[in-house]
């Protein structure tokens, strides 16, 4: 409670200050993010948490003043909401990010807690997921220096953060990024090269319990090298990277191993049509920032899932996981929009996705196989028929192994949705979706529909209900309203919620499994 | 209750709004170039509104302004800046949404986060209205259909 008053006390400093945008000749901003769940008991998944109230709360304070820049950032968890890592103790109040810049065109001196991204992020990449509990930024020093366009230089050095402390471990980073373009002339088109290089060090001997060299681990340092070339020319895009790594053990992993990774990318625009297609391997390419410690958010690196995201609760039910110790695969896009040139307001969006992906190695299945892990080939048609009705079709065909290839074992589903948006006036709207998943495995059919009607621009009321109609019989229902005030946003919600991304009330969040009462507030100022 | 009444106290805080200048931050551009965000200003009110291929408000919004842009500008000069927040995973997928739905803006790709840490935006869909002087006069959180009026009722204020 103690906690909660002094963040309270804090904000209304903040009040204030926010007041007085002009601050000893600079300015002030931030940004406030609170979100409140009261649990409430539910048979049908489960008991609720002990403490039946969880709150997460972020205050982001800048401070600006012509080429200089600082900054803070306080957490107070009140306690945590369930699902979160290594907050499971509960109330935790604390300041996980502070920073202190100065930067001109060409140079940049940053001190504090560090977010960036090396390359495609498959080296480093420091970051904050919020709804995930995830800060990994590197606690030290970076220095950018850029000779006109032609050449950028950048170097850092710190200690990563792990969830609410610090990894025992250093990292070091450079990068260094060439642009040919500049450097010959030709303006119209991008050609650079770009490379990489980080270590991070972690002494092995910090707990007498764990031995790495009966794992093939002996030395303290582990090195990642990064090259990358990029090339884009009217419509036409071309990017490429590889990755080596030196010997590293995984958390799941029961020897120590040398990892490596190619990503290539290719993408080609001609009036309202567009191809995208990637393709990316990796091979043990895992990298914590603790050897000691395991979990989401121990990771010093980024290797996403490239397939598609979906905004339908039907579609996102069984996302693919990377499969890190070896997967190869990648995803391609097609879209078109066939307009009409004396009617903005009637037009069709076409859209195709295709993903596939397999293990790298015959080893990692029982059955000596390449493995499918994932696949999912999905389009979608997108109508306005005029300027108050609007609807999309999507069909999604997706196949995911639940072994994560370790077995020949897949499973299916088709899913179907309908998505209708009504303007009854130039405020007044109400969108309906249905959707429908067809599977014959797993837990077969599931059933969804949402209603959301809008009052723009302040309020949103929304109803949504999946039912599965297969083994479980379970339904996942939720309703509630949002009231948006030009950067203030609340959102009142009662549900059972599934983990996933929910979109509704204009706004999409990843919700963790509960069932209770939600206040979600944000704010910047 | 105490603690609802705190929650009360952080919403009445946070209504406490004030005007802030555009970061001096970089970005990728469409072509793949990475530029000043100063630079997008050439001297015109901007509309900077904040999107990701996993927020289907925000690509309704970006769809229902380029729907009313023709209107709009035979009212007032100004530009629309979409800046994609993607990360690595669907970077790729933004630029094939982008550029194939005849949006006629300024695209940047922001999958470093950077500018969206710097202009403090926590949710997406967010929308920022910015005058020649890179002032930032307005901001937007969430979309309902409609409210993308509000953006275009801040454009014509600063003709007058």
């Amino acid at each position: 409670m103690k906690h909660l008053a002094l963040f309270i006390a804090g904000l209304f400093v903040v009040g204030v200050a926010s007041a007085q945008t002009q601050f000893g000749g600079g300015q002030i901003s931030g940004s406030l993010e609170t979100n409140s769940i009261y649990y409430v008991n539910d048979s049908k998944i489960g008991e609720s948490p002990e403490d039946r109230f969880g709150s997460n709360n972020y205050l982001k304070l800048d401070y600006s003043n012509g080429r200089f820049s600082a900054g803070v950032q306080t957490n107070a968890f009140l306690p945590v909401l369930q699902g979160y890592e290594d907050l499971a103790s509960g109330h935790k109040f604390y300041l996980s990010s502070k920073y202190v810049q100065w930067q001109d065109e060409n140079f940049e001196l940053y001190v504090g807690d560090i977010f960036d991204q090396l390359g495609n992020g498959l080296v480093f990449r420091s970051f904050e997921d919020r709804q995930l509990g995830l800060n990994n930024s590197l606690e030290g020093i970076r220095g950018v220096y850029n000779f006109g366009n032609y050449v950028s230089l950048k170097g850092m050095y710190g200690r990563p953060r792990l969830y609410t402390d610090y990894a025992d471990s250093w990292v070091r980073a450079a990068d260094l990024s060439v642009s040919l373009a500049d450097i010959i002339g030709m303006e119209s088109a991008l050609l650079s090269l770009e490379g990489s290089y980080v270590n991070r060090y972690q002494s092995l001997s910090l707990d007498p319990m764990m031995d790495f060299s009966q794992v093939g681990l002996t030395s303290p340092n582990m090195d990642m090298y990064s090259g990358r070339v990029n090339f884009g020319w009217n419509g036409l895009s071309l990017r490429g990277e590889y990755v080596s790594k030196g010997k590293d053990l995984a958390a799941a992993a029961q020897q120590a191993e040398r990892g490596s990774a190619i990503l290539g990318e290719v993408g080609y625009n001609y009036g309202n049509f567009t191809f995208m297609g990637t393709y990316r391997q990796l091979d043990n390419m895992a990298t914590r920032l603790s050897l000691y410690d395991a979990g989401v958010g121990n990771t010093l690196n980024y290797l996403p899932a490239l397939t598609r995201q979906y905004t339908y609760m039907l579609a996102n039910l069984n996302p693919y996981q990377v499969n890190t110790e070896g997967e190869m695969g990648g995803q391609v896009d097609l879209c078109y929009s066939l307009r009409n040139e004396d009617d903005r307001y009637r037009y069709w969006n076409f859209h195709v996705n295709y993903s596939l992906f397999y293990t790298l190695r015959k080893s990692q299945s029982v059955t000596g196989n390449h493995e499918r892990l994932w696949q999912d080939f999905n389009f979608d048609i997108e109508r306005q028929w005029a300027k108050k009705l609007k609807t999309i079709f999507l069909y999604s065909f997706q196949e995911w192994n639940p072994t994560h290839g370790y077995k020949h074992r897949t499973y299916v589903s088709n899913v179907f949705v309908g998505d209708v948006t009504y303007k009854f006036d130039r405020k007044k709207s109400l969108r309906v979706e249905a959707q429908y998943l067809w599977s014959h495995e797993y837990e077969r059919d599931w059933v969804a529909g949402l209603a959301e009607f809008s009052f723009a621009p302040h309020w949103s009321v929304f109803f949504s209900d999946m039912y599965n109609n297969g083994t479980t019989k379970k339904n996942y229902y939720s309703g509630g309203f949002s009231y948006t005030q030009n950067r203030t946003r609340v959102q009142l919600s009662y549900g059972r919620n599934r983990a996933g991304y929910i979109c509704s009330g204009g706004v999409c969040r990843f919700s963790p499994a509960y069932t209770g009462l939600n206040l979600v507030l944000t704010s910047s100022f | 209750m105490k603690k609802l009444f705190c929650l009360f106290g952080l919403l009445m805080v946070a209504m406490v709004a004030s005007a802030q200048q555009l970061p001096d931050v970089k970005v990728e551009n469409a072509q793949g170039k990475i530029v000043p965000v100063k630079s997008i200003a050439k001297g015109k009110p901007m509309i900077i509104s904040y999107w990701s291929i996993a927020c289907k408000p925000c690509i309704q919004e970006l769809n229902a302004i380029n729907d009313a842009l023709e209107e709009w500008r035979e009212e007032a000069d100004f530009e629309v800046v979409a800046v994609s927040v993607d990360d690595a995973r669907l970077k790729a997928s933004a630029k094939a949404i982008a550029t194939s739905r005849g949006w006629e803006f300024v695209c940047l790709y922001d999958d470093k986060q950077t500018l969206k840490r710097a202009m403090n935006v926590s949710l997406t869909p967010q929308s920022f209205v910015v005058d020649a002087n890179g002032k930032i006069v307005f901001s937007h959180s969430g979309y309902t259909p409609g409210s993308e009026q509000l953006l275009f009722d801040q454009i014509l204020k600063l003709k007058k």
